[in-house]
């Protein structure tokens, strides 16, 4: 008797949970645009995100494998906290350091090399991005950026990008490149979303 | 921030190229001929440090990726980014002998280009010696082509080629133009690469290669060819650095540790063939791997905490060289005898120290060349004292930073022979050459070098070194 007491219970609560997340996901909309690349060979791989931060760090970790000598994926967008695993797919080693994150060098780190199959993992606790080395093979780059929020996203080969799940409000959205400078673009979420058109300049 | 880099590297770029207040001059010796393989760069995307730590010396990975045909070690199709273009279907293999056996050639023009050119400034030298001018503001001194790659998963070919020398078109010539099978052993169930054939002109298995030599000028010991002068008959050209024609056989078992060829060549280096007989050259060296982690030794490349180095190993190895010189063939200069065979040797030892950021190595070798004399009494040719000659090298590097080499090299040459013809003031001649390295980029680099040399004679008693200062720049593209 005790035990059915228990189990209708839980069913309670988890049918409460399911209807109050999906009232939430439901005021939540997406905000899509796209980056026009002034001067640049690529709109693609442009980080575009909130500059807000709303919600805690993920406790999902994020995997930046190293596969044909390349990193994959080039550019990684992460919320403040999160742990990214690093993978070596190749059958030569590989190492993985950063000389600096967000420019500042005393933020530097080197993971060391390690061997195929194995991983390596490192959370990212400050915000910019870190470019990511291997000094066994120096023309191997990539970038993970930190972003504060979870609202981020990483632009297509026609620079197109979509960040989904914005809670409605007014926000400021940013730009990160490799090459190009920072762009900074006021937007309002209503519940249909937004769309917005960025443009990024060498 | 990033310009302020790019302008310091541009900035130190152009101190080392072209701010150096001192020039030129021809060098002492010859130079190496190549190697660091753009070719391979852009076949697999990868940059020259991959393979070389100081191009073009190869590194650990380096070596096992032109062992191995120059090919990865490991799954090397993965690898490549340029495919190459098939001559058959793999699967004709299956219909072999009916149709040709399929083999494949690089997907694009595996050519790669070298320029040296040096600067030198030279100590004064008495004038009876000649006048030359102390400084020289630039030699462009050699441009090669060079030709390397793969047909197919057991074939690999090079060809390189110095299309001018000394700043003209004059004096350029082959380097190395070979075919290689790689594992031939294979086929009767020998380890990986055991077994493997070369034939074309190479450079010897040398226990350390003169053509991908860092240093500026050649080892004095590979230099050294047997001469009697007055003492005798001998006049051997034959010198152990430069290339030769012949077939080698040769492997690698036991993942590289140890290495063994014997070789069959004219004796006669890059000229064509001077004698009916042919010289053989035996080499055999072991490695010992000292990494204490196990998982390490392993790895093609060995890595520690912050990245890559080469294992800590200690090589030893040994090398013998037989020939038969031949003189008098012609009947020119004995004529009342037939053709003279005169046996000859080389021999020695030879070590390579690995640890960390730092290589000491060196080589100690014996030569011996069977000598005759006219006897004037009974016009009979006897034997004289052989021509013999001992010396070797011995050289360490350091890497101060993954860009800036440290290099200390001591050169040593015994001749006995060579001194009592007056090449020298003492029996022997020694060098010592402490110099920097400094790569401005993976594949440009600039070359400091000091040579203080022996004492040349330059008149009846009279001596002087030919000390020097050397500044080079080296590129490949």
């Amino acid at each position: 008797m005790k035990f059915i007491g228990h189990r209708a219970m839980r069913s309670i609560v988890l049918v409460a949970g399911f209807f109050a997340i999906t009232a939430g996901v439901g005021l939540a909309a997406d905000i899509q645009g796209k980056v026009t690349a002034q001067g640049m060979r690529s709109a693609a791989g442009i980080v575009v995100y909130v500059d807000a931060q709303i919600g805690g760090p993920p406790s999902q970790h994020v995997t930046v494998d190293q596969k044909k000598m390349t990193f994959i994926p080039h550019v990684i967008a992460v919320q403040k906290g999160t742990t990214v695993d690093f993978l070596n797919s190749d059958p030569v080693g590989h190492n993985v350091y950063w000389p600096s994150v967000g420019g500042n060098k005393g933020l530097a780190h080197n993971l060391g090399t390690w061997p195929q199959g194995q991983t390596k993992s490192f959370t990212f606790h400050d915000l910019g991005a870190a470019p990511l080395l291997c000094n066994v093979h120096a023309e191997m780059s990539g970038y993970v950026v930190v972003v504060p929020s979870a609202y981020h996203a990483v632009t297509g080969a026609d620079g197109s990008f979509v960040i989904r799940g914005v809670p409605p409000g007014h926000y400021t959205l940013k730009t990160w490149s490799a090459s190009g400078k920072p762009t900074v673009q006021q937007v309002d979420v209503g519940a249909g979303g937004a769309t917005v058109a960025l443009t990024v300049t060498r | 921030m990033a310009n302020r880099q790019r302008l310091y590297a541009n900035v130190l770029a152009w101190v080392f190229v072209l701010g150096s207040g001192f020039y030129l001059f021809a060098l002492c010796n010859s130079t190496p001929r190549a190697l660091a393989i753009p070719a391979f760069a852009r076949k697999y995307q990868t940059s020259c440090a991959t393979c070389h730590s100081n191009f073009p010396e190869l590194n650990d990975f380096g070596e096992a990726f032109k062992k191995n045909g120059f090919k990865f070690p490991k799954d090397d199709d993965t690898f490549v980014k340029e495919p190459a273009v098939l001559l058959g279907a793999a699967a004709q293999r299956e219909a072999f002998p009916k149709v040709i056996y399929p083999g494949e050639i690089p997907g694009t023009i595996p050519i790669s280009f070298r320029f040296l050119g040096f600067a030198a400034y030279n100590s004064k030298r008495p004038l009876s010696a000649g006048p030359v001018p102390r400084t020289d503001l630039f030699t462009p001194d050699t441009f090669t082509v060079i030709a390397a790659g793969s047909f197919g998963p057991n074939l690999s070919f090079w060809v390189d080629d110095d299309l001018a020398v000394g700043g003209s078109g004059a004096e350029g010539g082959l380097g190395d133009g070979y075919l290689k099978i790689n594992d031939l052993g294979h086929y009767i169930g020998l380890p990986k690469n055991a077994l493997n054939l070369r034939f074309g002109q190479f450079e010897l298995d040398l226990p350390f290669t003169q053509a991908r030599s860092i240093n500026p000028s050649s080892y004095d010991i590979y230099d050294q060819a047997s001469v009697a002068g007055s003492l005798g008959t001998t006049n051997n050209p034959f010198v152990f650095g430069e290339p030769q024609r012949g077939i080698e056989i040769g492997g690698y078992p036991n993942n590289g540790n140890f290495n063994w060829s014997v070789a069959l060549v004219n004796g006669n280096n890059t000229d064509p063939a001077a004698r009916n007989s042919k010289d053989i050259y035996v080499r055999v060296s072991q490695r010992f791997n000292l990494e204490r982690d196990p998982a390490i030794r392993k790895e093609v490349q060995a890595a520690g905490p912050t990245g890559p180095r080469d294992h800590t190993s200690l090589r030893l190895g040994a090398f013998y060289y037989y020939g038969r010189n031949a003189l008098n063939i012609d009947r020119t200069q004995f004529p009342s005898f037939g053709t003279i065979h005169e046996p000859f040797y080389r021999a020695g030892g030879d070590f390579r120290f690995k640890y960390r950021n730092f290589q000491l190595y060196g080589l100690g070798m014996y030569g011996r060349d069977q000598n005759l004399i006219p006897n004037d009494e009974t016009g009979a040719l006897e034997k004289a004292s052989p021509v013999t000659f001992t010396g070797g090298f011995g050289e360490a590097e350091y890497w101060v930073l993954p860009w800036v080499i440290t290099i200390m090299r001591y050169d040593v040459v015994n001749s006995p022979s060579d001194f009592l013809n007056g090449a020298s003031k003492h029996n022997t001649r020694n060098r010592l050459s402490p110099g920097i390295q400094i790569l401005v980029r993976a594949n440009i680099k600039t070359v400091f070098e000091y040579q203080r040399r022996w004492q040349q004679p330059f008149g009846e008693g009279q001596f002087f070194r030919a000390n020097g200062f050397i500044v080079g720049i080296d590129y490949l593209f």
